[in-house]
């Protein structure tokens, strides 16, 4: 069999699996948060969690896929496991930056927000 | 290979039309929330939008889809060293299932970043119009109270 294609076989599942598990995580965890946010409108917080959620299910998709394009050809097994654990780090990479994107954003418009309710409590 | 190209036109299209189709449901079955709040809870106006907005959607990302469909043949500029001068050679196309797929690939990869990136600056458009019209209620005045007296 073709190590590259092997290679491919291995690689998209995983990965895909990974980045559905992390944005289910998010999904589930950020919900408190964007409650905190916006006033705790449940409803709406609902639509704009799912609306993120399916963002971020096909950028990662869309991601993993644009490595998968990429790839060196493979001619060896050895090879194939060196290059194949080299893009799975890649891959983790981002998404442990993308997650750590995610933390910042909602602690720093929920700090932003809290202030400026503060600000409009006082006289 | 022109059955493989064929083969591969065959499998994208399926799927990024499947995919703008997911993407444009979970973007406008939820997006009704924001435009009750744009149009201060007219039901009739807030739908009629958010079905324009969604065809504009479909519109724009399967035409797309449609625009990026051609697989070109791949050019590579190498130095002939038995020539000594550069040439241009043609990548032979999509001969092995391998290729096939490669390019699949970055065809769907592509697209699917770019519906990501449609669908994040629709919610931005959204949630800017519902700050527009939280300060536009805020702005105007309440009917029910009197100008103050100067």
């Amino acid at each position: 069999m073709n190590l590259n294609l092997l290679s491919y076989a291995l690689f998209f599942p995983t990965m895909v699996g990974i980045a559905v598990r992390v944005a289910r995580v998010c999904h589930r965890n950020g919900r408190v948060w964007m409650l905190r946010i916006f006033d705790n409108e449940a409803p709406f917080v609902d639509a704009v969690n799912h609306i993120l959620r399916v963002g971020c299910y096909v950028v990662n998709a869309g991601y993993i896929a644009i490595v998968l394009g990429l790839w060196e050809p493979v001619s060896t097994v050895p090879q194939m496991l060196g290059v194949l654990s080299q893009r799975i780090a890649l891959i983790l990479f981002t998404l442990a930056g993308l997650h750590y994107q995610n933390i910042a954003v909602l602690l720093i418009w929920s700090r932003f927000k809290h202030r400026t309710t503060l600000k409009t409590r006082t006289p | 290979m022109t059955t493989r190209i064929v083969l591969a036109y065959m499998i994208y299209l399926p799927l990024a039309l499947g995919l703008t189709l997911y993407v444009a449901r979970a973007l406008f079955t939820n997006g009704r929330i924001f435009m009750l709040d744009i149009f201060k809870g007219r039901q009739d106006i807030a739908n009629a939008t958010n079905k324009l907005f969604e065809v504009g959607f479909y519109l724009l990302n399967m035409g797309f889809a449609l625009l990026i469909l051609k697989i070109d043949q791949g050019q590579r500029f190498e130095y002939d060293p038995v020539l000594r001068e550069q040439v241009t050679t043609y990548t032979r196309l999509l001969d092995t299932n391998q290729e096939m797929v490669e390019a699949l690939a970055k065809k769907i990869g592509g697209f699917a970043i770019l519906l990501g990136v449609m669908l994040f600056l629709n919610l931005f458009l959204f949630f800017r119009g519902r700050k527009k019209s939280r300060q536009s209620m805020m702005e105007q005045p309440d009917p029910n109270v009197t100008a103050p007296a100067r």
